[in-house]
């Protein structure tokens, strides 16, 4: 026996464009092509790393050196900055910490959070390459 | 907890994890190979990050493949959720195939690559 739903199902039908009808829906898709630039940054390195891995080191440097793949990379880095921020943002909203009669406010989880990422940055860089 | 709710909450929780590494370790990665390194910017002037990234065997080369391959799985996981929100729904169930097998090459492929640079790795530091 199918199994038959009491009402019909009404689905808005969306065109392609409708984040650009509010300015939180334009900041949201904007957030979510940041994943564009982290997806494109882990496939060319991964390339990078089959040239390195196959001997062809100089291929695998001159090509970091290509100018499109230098402002590709910044473009990455600012939008995955960007992602990382909101995010930091975005924790302070959904889970604020009560602390006695005081709740945390959003910005200072993304303070918190900035400086968490520098500390990661740093250790990073001194454990990894500086040493 | 039904089997797909179940796979459901371990690709999400994945995703998740992947949203960290990209938001904490990536930057620095891109910054290394991606900028510091052809502008000869600190710290690593004109030497190559990647080889001294893997010159800390063990750290170096988890530190690559927990960033390359969480990062991979976050940006494609979430990229082709967003392809369905500007028109592309009907072909959901094709994106979400594509995307898995990029997922899943990509993976094997970073995990390959580092143990060819790295044959040592899998012993104990």
């Amino acid at each position: 026996m199918s199994k038959q739903k009491p009402f019909p199902e009404y689905r808005r039908k969306l065109g392609p464009g409708w984040w650009l009808s509010n300015g939180h829906f334009t900041q949201y898709m904007i957030r979510e092509w940041t994943s564009f630039f982290v997806a494109v940054f882990s496939l060319i390195y991964i390339y990078e790393l089959s040239l390195f891995a196959t001997g062809a080191k100089d291929s695998a440097l001159a090509l970091m050196r290509n100018p499109g793949i230098i402002a590709f990379n910044v473009l990455a880095l600012l939008f995955t900055l960007y992602h990382a921020f909101t995010w930091f943002y975005l924790i302070g909203k959904v889970q604020p910490i009560r602390m006695g009669k005081t709740t945390s406010k959003p910005w200072q989880a993304l303070l918190v959070n900035i400086v968490l990422l520098l500390i990661i940055f740093y250790a990073v860089i001194q454990i990894l390459v500086l040493r | 907890m039904p089997k797909v709710a179940r796979l459901h909450a371990i690709l999400w929780g994945v995703f998740s994890m992947g949203g960290f590494i990209a938001a904490f370790l990536l930057p620095v990665l891109i910054y290394l190979v991606g900028i510091a390194y052809p502008l000869g910017l600190w710290p690593v002037a004109n030497a190559d990050p990647t080889s001294a990234i893997l010159n800390h065997h063990h750290l170096g080369t988890l530190f690559l493949f927990v960033t390359v391959a969480g990062s991979l799985y976050h940006g494609i996981f979430r990229f082709q959720s967003t392809l369905t929100e500007i028109g592309l729904a009907p072909a959901k169930r094709a994106l979400e195939a594509i995307g898995y097998l990029i997922i899943v090459v990509g993976i094997l492929a970073v995990a390959y690559y580092l143990l060819l640079l790295n044959p040592n790795v899998l012993s104990l530091p």
